[in-house]
């Protein structure tokens, strides 16, 4: 796929993430863009995920409340938001394939918490649906 | 760097004139390998204009084609869509871009086939 | 012939799942204020339910992404989000309605306050999202829904003047001593009750809880096309019900009771206890769609797990904000606010917001990218795009008529 071209805004942002067997793990929110040493124009390092990225795309006041929510869950962590390397990524479709299981990636952290501290406590939790 | 630290921002000529805001970023696959996914994307340019609603429907690509309402407005809200290759763009600030070549000289984005 | 079964109880489910608190209320109130009059809205909102419930669930069905799902692709993270404020917000309004209308079923059948009977609704309501499954779930509440039709055999039974009706409902005018302007806010409610935004969210994300595939694209047109229209009947009797009923007398229904009027004096107790299992039926499957569509909207939105079809421990999230939005619903009906009220503000606010859930239904259905070759025709779109305009007439109207109008009063 050497020389495809894409918009950015139209092709990768708010894309939903699917991880190798087929789950949701979450929107596109940003892209970490980084410029290589050598000069030249950026490259797409990474995509952001989270109230962390999305507080800052939405911008405003609106923005700046999501992200305000974003630190407070993030539980003393750094404030960076979820990255998700572009080296996981498998194909970039209607949806964005990644190669890797949910687990392994940062943009589980919200989903492990609640389902360690509430969900998980309810009975039938991991119960098949059958 | 955040692609969002490039969208919305003002784009602006070494004359001070404004081609607009920036409404979405030209990538092209074509960068050094990256992981699992082949060559990385590598930004492109800069799609600029002073209305972008119609932009994010995705009307510029050219199968879609319907409903024809929506089409036309969102044409008509996106008509002065103006594209600035990277090399062109001297300094990103916070909500600010110089370009090094005048807006009266940038072309037409090029409409994508599909995506 | 065990596809023809499955395809009857798709249709049967349509037709009982079609009626909520919404349309009943919405229904009655009309009937016994402005006789059939009306009736044409219902006309007017079903097919407008038919054509975009088709349309988000076809989308569902060749993407496999719900139509929610879709839109914040299609409408960028800003203006997505404020649609799923609204959404979500009226959405969560229905879900307190419905609960509310649950608890007012069993009221009437057991003569115990409502109220008391509110958190044992939600816990149940709850309870059912948690363990049953997805299918199993809307065949029996819909199936159940079509204990409603004893209205229909009342109606019948009563050998009304059906010419009397149908000029009625054919000669749209507004009746002596009322006011354009307040039939033009019931018009404006009664289409918000029939095309509400949850049930092309629900309807969508249905799609893709039960897996469906382009194998079963007809089965989806059918289902829509069949049982919606029937549905809206169905509505329809309660109205003439009303007219025949309670607009002689000069009775406002506010209170279930009225609606039930009809039916218990022409079948009797009997009559009114299948009506009740209807009632009971019709809001409790609502109450499920609209706690699920709280959930789904939100996490479809954030892009995470969502859905019945996995695991609980595997969508946390999904299932933390359905809980939380019925618990709250619940509590919303224990103020003690009058049910039928919050009914009343969520079928109008429904109507408001129509334009935002519909329009980016038509961009997405549009969209080859997603759809491949099953996008639009030519005709859809058309009618579509007549819809849209449509409800954006009735969007801007609706708050200066409630305020004019007193909210109808």
């Amino acid at each position: 796929m050497a020389g495809r071209v894409l918009d950015a805004g139209l092709h990768l942002l708010d894309r939903q993430l699917v991880d190798r067997d087929g789950r949701l793990a979450g929107k596109v929110d940003d892209l970490e863009l980084t410029f290589p040493d050598g000069g030249g124009p950026p490259r797409v390092t990474a995509i952001l995920v989270g109230p962390a990225a999305l507080g800052r795309r939405l911008g405003g006041r609106l923005g700046a409340w999501v992200e305000a929510v974003a630190n407070r869950l993030g539980d003393g962590e750094d404030r960076r938001p979820a990255r998700v390397s572009f080296a996981v990524v498998k194909r970039i479709g209607s949806a964005v394939e990644l190669s890797a299981p949910k687990a392994e990636l940062e943009t589980d952290r919200l989903e492990a918490w609640t389902r360690d501290h509430v969900i998980g406590h309810l009975p039938g939790a991991s119960d098949a649906p059958d | 760097m955040r692609l969002t630290d490039l969208l919305g921002a003002e784009v602006i000529d070494q004359e001070g004139r404004s081609a607009g805001r920036v409404h979405d970023v030209r990538l092209v696959q074509d960068g050094p390998p990256v992981g699992g996914f082949g060559a990385s994307l590598r930004v492109a340019g800069l799609i600029v204009g002073a209305r972008g609603i119609g932009a994010r429907l995705g009307y510029q690509r050219r199968h879609v084609k319907g409903p024809w309402l929506v089409r036309v407005l969102a044409g008509w809200l996106f008509h002065d869509g103006r594209y600035v290759e990277w090399d062109r763009v001297q300094t990103v600030q916070p909500d600010r871009i110089l370009i090094s070549v005048p807006v009266r000289d940038l072309s037409q984005p090029e409409a994508l086939e599909s995506g | 012939m065990k596809r023809f079964v499955a395809v009857a109880l798709g249709i049967l489910t349509a037709i009982g799942g079609f009626v909520d608190i919404g349309d009943i209320v919405a229904n009655a109130e009309t009937g016994a204020r402005f006789g059939m009059s009306l009736a044409w809205v219902v006309v007017v909102g079903v097919i407008g339910i038919c054509l975009f419930a088709e349309m988000a669930g076809r989308v569902a069905t060749v993407s496999g992404r719900a139509v929610f799902d879709l839109v914040r692709e299609r409408l960028g993270a800003r203006v997505a989000l404020v649609n799923l404020g609204a959404s979500f917000f009226i959405t969560f309004l229905t879900l307190a309605a419905e609960i509310g209308g649950v608890a007012l079923a069993i009221e009437l059948a057991t003569s115990v306050n409502y109220l008391l009977w509110v958190p044992i609704v939600a816990f149940l309501v709850w309870l059912v999202v948690w363990r049953v499954k997805f299918d199993v779930m809307e065949n029996v509440f819909g199936l159940a829904g079509l204990a409603l039709v004893v209205a229909a055999v009342a109606l019948w039974r009563l050998g009304p003047d059906w010419g009397g009706l149908l000029h009625g409902a054919t000669h749209p005018a507004v009746p002596q001593g009322e006011s354009h302007p307040t039939w033009w806010f019931f018009a404006i409610a009664l289409l918000g009750a029939a095309m509400t935004p949850y049930e092309v969210f629900f309807f969508s994300s249905g799609a893709v809880e039960e897996g469906w595939s382009r194998a079963d694209l007809i089965t989806n047109r059918l289902n829509v096309y069949l049982g919606f229209p029937l549905g809206g009947l169905l509505s329809l009797t309660l109205m003439a019900g009303a007219t025949l009923f309670l607009e002689p007398r000069g009775i406002q229904p506010g209170h279930l009771s009225q609606v039930a009027l009809p039916t218990l004096l022409v079948l009797g107790k009997l009559g009114l206890a299948v009506l009740l299992v209807g009632f009971f039926a019709a809001t409790f499957g609502a109450a499920l769609e609209t706690g699920l569509s709280c959930g789904y909207s939100i996490a479809q939105y954030f892009g995470f797990q969502w859905g019945k079809f996995v695991r609980p421990a595997d969508a946390p999230r999904f299932h933390l904000i359905t809980l939380v939005s019925i618990t709250a619903g619940a509590g919303l009906v224990l103020t003690t606010v009058d049910p039928i009220t919050v009914t009343e503000y969520s079928i109008v606010l429904s109507a408001a917001a129509l334009p935002l859930t519909y329009f980016p239904i038509l961009v997405v259905a549009n969209d080859p990218d997603y759809m491949g070759d099953k996008v639009n025709s030519w005709f859809t779109n058309a009618l579509g795009s007549l819809y849209l305009v449509l409800l954006l007439v009735v969007a801007v109207a609706t708050i200066p008529l409630m305020i004019l109008t007193k909210a109808g009063s």
